[in-house]
């Protein structure tokens, strides 16, 4: 879970993920085996395992993912975490891998619109999901509005925090177009920043979100 | 896109800081790598998975102290994926020590092959803190010790700080392409050069065979120089196997062996007029340096305040657990933290206000301006006095200062302008964060006379011109001159071509706003005057002494105040505003100048409050080496964070990385003991102790 909120109104605080069991998975894999001969491997797969037990591994297992709208497929170990698969397998490494266990929101994409830590997911887990990864938010040349007003407001320094905190901030958004600061500090509170980013975060997602950043006092230098 | 692309600057003003506009060179240009960076585009060593690489990682010892007793070598070889297991060692002298490692094909067959190996240990005894072993203080001077007797008051109090990690998000680790009689080493470091001057045996290659490419780090705070064990690692297998090796820390391992801030403790006893006015002052601290020799200095007395005749005495002090590495302001902020709320105690038994106490006993100008700022922008007139609050909730207001010197170091730069207007700026040099990229292209495109976009900077490379690394804040008072320098050399070359074909004198002209310019008339616009240079068009260099007049001089000063509440039920700090003045000479680009102030002071709030690396007493492992339990300042404990950049009298371009963190832990503690009537002496300042204090008076 990214994020432990008690504000229904903030993302984390969704009832519990989708969730592709092994079984349903491996009917997945069933179908799209059938449509497609790129996948004709899996044939075998899901027939050696055609009875109600299924099990994956520990051989390597073909797996499709749906990213930023497009589909790859690849072999994968099926301990591989969605983390590993879009970084390792798919050189996606915008999303960045911190402390691989759900503790600092650094890998944090949408899954179906849901704010998610990939390294605590499985990426067998992932299949037949549409997934967001930092990559995927600005079209072109133009950057989400989030991306945009980050620049504006520094809110960046070594960056290695900032894809996470872009993501978890656009979905704060998603779910709560016009968060109040403390709305977006509960929002935001999975994600660390070593460099200490954090309060030019709030001011660019107060930005984006078309509120007023926080204004320091104004006083004449002497 | 490209990456050129990716670093276009973007004037975006912002106006929420009203105290800081007009203060640098370039107030309102984003930081060049920002849309590198919030689109995932930059590409980090650690994100460099090369095609057919191999994964190498230690063996570590799990326990303070241990003897490496079995290695089933055999069985992680026989692990699908394993390609060697070494054993390297036989004692493990703390937490994390490596005896040995593994390579694999992959990062599941490494992890497989580590599981595999199944070391068995006998444990050792351990000393897992300071206390532990202990000297004792030496003898007093007898002038020292008779001045604070016949002092009016006495003050004799000890305090400490843990061991902090410096935790930056991307781990250490290197990534080396082999390729022969060549490789690129892709190295997370604050260094460029310390890695390219510490990996080339490793390697098996000359200096001049291999490149070190560091083009986006992710964070260093002191702990990333030289290649590392990681980066030697990565070379001699590379070399061996003559294929790229991937070596990354995870998250354990960094707490464990990749440095720390280490902890101190602070003896003092001091004596002091009815005035608050410190006659004479004992200091000893005791440094917890792990393995290592030495490195646990405690910067107390700061020389910031006279606190009278001072005797100093220092012992570092060995346990079991990884060794310290330079930490942001390296042994500052445990002085400032001691010194500052013993400043506040003197001025409690006193009777006197603690920043009058201060304006007192500071002698630096700036600062004594900065008090005064400081006091009105904070609202300091709202401050109660020490213990004199009885409500649940108590507010408190505290004051810390700091200063940091520049530290000369040899820097190089280049200018290349080309035949169709586009310009080079390159240093070896490397951005961890601080905003170098930036700084370089503001300082490169102000002195030659043209717009930033025609700039693109190329850093972070061993081939470029060489420059110091980012420790000690040198990183831009040397690359600063040495960029104007090579900037005015390569404006100066175009404008002898210029006159040259015109037949003019280089020195009536000068260039600006992106034109030739002679008196007031524009002659000829910047594209079109390059297209006359030659086909290779001009290179200007510059290093740091042929830039000696824009060298900044004298030290960084700063001050900071604080206010915050403390919840006298459950203990629990909130630090509600900082406001954080610092001087750094001349500033380049305000929004990254001013990043540096509030991440300086948001680590200083985690210093404060939260962070803590604990050993277990009996084994000596670390308790909490992940980022769930060791905990590091979030969101929801942000104050408002006020960066005030002070550019009155200032001159060259000074410190900044260093300074802002220093003054933080003090003024906090200070503000607690403003709140609570009590001092709480030791860091972190968590609710248990700060109850305690309530209760019993000083903790
Ligand atoms: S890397 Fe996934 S939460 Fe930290
Ligand atoms: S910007 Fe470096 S960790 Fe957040």
């Amino acid at each position: 879970m990214p994020h432990e909120n008690d504000d229904p109104t903030l993302p984390g605080a969704a009832p519990p993920g989708r969730g592709v069991t092994r079984r349903s998975f491996m009917q997945t894999l069933g179908i799209s085996a059938a449509a497609t001969s790129a996948l004709g491997g899996e044939r075998e797969a899901t027939a050696a395992v055609a009875d109600d037990t299924p099990v994956l591994g520990p051989g390597p297992v073909p797996i499709t993912l749906r990213i930023n709208g497009k589909p790859h497929t690849r072999t994968v170990d099926p301990a591989t975490t969605l983390l590993e698969a879009l970084r390792v397998d798919l050189d996606l490494t915008g999303t960045k891998e911190v402390c691989d266990r759900g503790a600092c929101g650094a890998c944090s994409v949408l899954v179906d619109g849901r704010l998610t830590v990939s390294c605590m997911m499985l990426a067998i887990d992932a299949v037949g999901a549409e997934i967001t990864t930092v990559e995927g938010l600005a079209r072109g040349d133009t950057l989400d509005p989030v991306q945009e007003s980050f620049v504006r407001h520094d809110a960046l320094q070594c960056g290695f925090c900032t894809p996470g905190l872009v993501m978890a901030s656009r979905a704060l958004l998603d779910e709560n177009p016009k968060p109040t600061l403390d709305q977006i500090k509960k929002g935001l509170s999975g994600n660390l920043c070593r460099c200490g980013t954090y309060t030019n975060v709030f001011n660019a997602v107060l930005e984006a979100s078309g509120q007023t950043p926080i204004a320091d006092a104004e006083e004449a230098m002497p | 896109m490209s990456e050129q692309r990716d670093h276009l600057p973007t004037i975006m003003p912002t106006s929420n800081r009203p105290i800081n506009a007009g203060a640098a060179l370039d107030d309102d240009t984003a930081r060049l790598d920002a849309v590198a960076k919030v689109t995932g585009r930059a590409r980090y060593a650690r994100d460099r998975y090369e095609p057919n690489a191999l994964f190498a990682a230690f063996i570590r010892c799990p326990f303070g102290a241990a003897t490496l007793t079995g290695l089933d070598e055999a069985a992680a070889k026989a692990v699908p994926g394993v390609v060697d297991v070494k054993r390297t060692g036989d004692e493990g002298r703390y937490h994390g020590e490596p005896v040995g490692f593994v390579v694999a094909e992959s990062k599941h067959a490494l992890r497989r092959g580590l599981r595999a190996v199944a070391p068995k240990w006998k444990r050792g005894s351990v000393k897992t803190t300071i206390t532990d072993d202990a000297g004792p203080i030496p003898a007093t001077e007898d002038d020292v010790a008779e001045a604070i007797a016949n002092a009016d008051h006495v003050i004799e109090a000890v305090y400490s700080t843990p061991v902090q990690t410096h935790s930056a998000l991307e781990t250490h680790g290197v990534v080396v392409d082999h390729r022969g009689d060549t490789a690129t080493v892709y190295a997370s470091t604050q260094g460029t050069f310390s890695v390219r001057d510490g990996i080339g045996d490793a390697l098996g290659l000359a200096r001049s065979e291999f490149e070190v490419r560091c083009e986006y780090v992710g964070g260093g705070f002191g702990a990333k120089f030289g290649p590392g064990k990681e980066g030697m690692l990565a070379a001699e297998v590379a070399r061996r196997h003559e294929r790229p090796v991937y070596v990354f820390c995870d998250r354990a391992e960094e707490h464990l062996d990749t440095g720390n801030r280490p902890s101190s403790r602070t003896h003092v006893r001091v004596g002091f007029a009815k005035d608050g006015t410190p006659l004479a002052t004992r200091v000893h601290t005791w440094g917890g340096v792990g393995v290592a020799r030495r490195g646990g200095g405690a910067r107390i007395p700061s020389q910031r305040y006279d606190l009278g005749s001072v005797q100093k005495t220092h012992e570092d002090v060995q346990f079991n657990a990884g060794g310290p590495r330079a930490m942001r302001a390296p042994g500052w902020p445990q002085g400032a933290f001691a010194e500052e709320l013993l400043l506040d105690e003197i001025a409690t038994v006193a009777g006197v206000d603690p920043l009058a106490l201060r304006r007192r006993l500071d002698g630096d100008t700036a600062r004594r301006a900065m008090y005064d700022l400081g006091a009105d922008l904070i609202g300091w007139s709202r401050r109660a006095k020490t213990g004199t609050q009885s409500s649940v909730v108590r507010r408190g207001f505290g004051v810390g200062t700091t200063s940091w010197p520049r530290i000369p170091a040899r820097a190089e730069a280049e200018v290349v302008v080309h035949r169709d207007g586009s310009v080079e700026a390159r240093t070896g040099t490397q951005d961890i964060g601080q905003g170098q990229r930036t700084a370089m292209g503001v300082i490169a495109a102000t002195k030659l006379g043209v717009p930033l976009r025609l700039v693109t900077v190329m850093i972070g490379r061993s081939s470029y011109p060489v420059g110091p690394g980012s420790g000690g804040s040198m990183t831009l008072p040397n690359t600063a001159p040495a960029m104007m320098a090579a900037a005015l050399d390569a404006r100066s070359k175009v404008l002898e071509h210029v006159a040259r074909r015109r037949g003019m004198e280089a020195n009536e002209l000068t260039i600006a706003d992106g034109y030739v310019i002679r008196g007031e008339e524009r002659l000829v616009g910047w594209e079109d005057a390059c297209r006359g240079l030659p086909d290779d068009g001009v290179t200007g260099r510059g290093d740091g002494r042929s830039g000696a007049a824009h060298r900044g001089e004298g030290t960084s000063a700063g001050v900071q105040f604080v206010e915050l509440t403390v919840d006298s039920e459950t203990g629990v700090i909130a630090v509600e505003r900082v406001v954080a003045i610092q001087a750094c000479g001349q500033v380049v680009s305000r929004k990254t100048a001013e990043s540096q102030i509030i991440g300086g002071v948001i680590q200083g709030i985690s210093y404060a409050l939260f962070e803590d690396k604990l050993l277990d007493r009996n084994l000596g492992a670390m308790v909490n080496p992940n980022l769930e339990m060791y905990k590091i300042v979030g969101s929801r404990d942000m104050p408002h964070i006020e960066p005030v950049l002070w550019t009155q009298g200032q001159t060259g371009v000074r410190s900044l990385g260093e300074p802002p963190v220093v003054p933080t832990a003090g003024a906090i503690a200070a503000a607690v003991f403003n709140a609570i009537g009590a001092p709480v002496r030791h860091l972190p300042l968590t609710p248990d102790k700060v109850l305690a204090a309530q209760e019993g008076g000083a903790a």
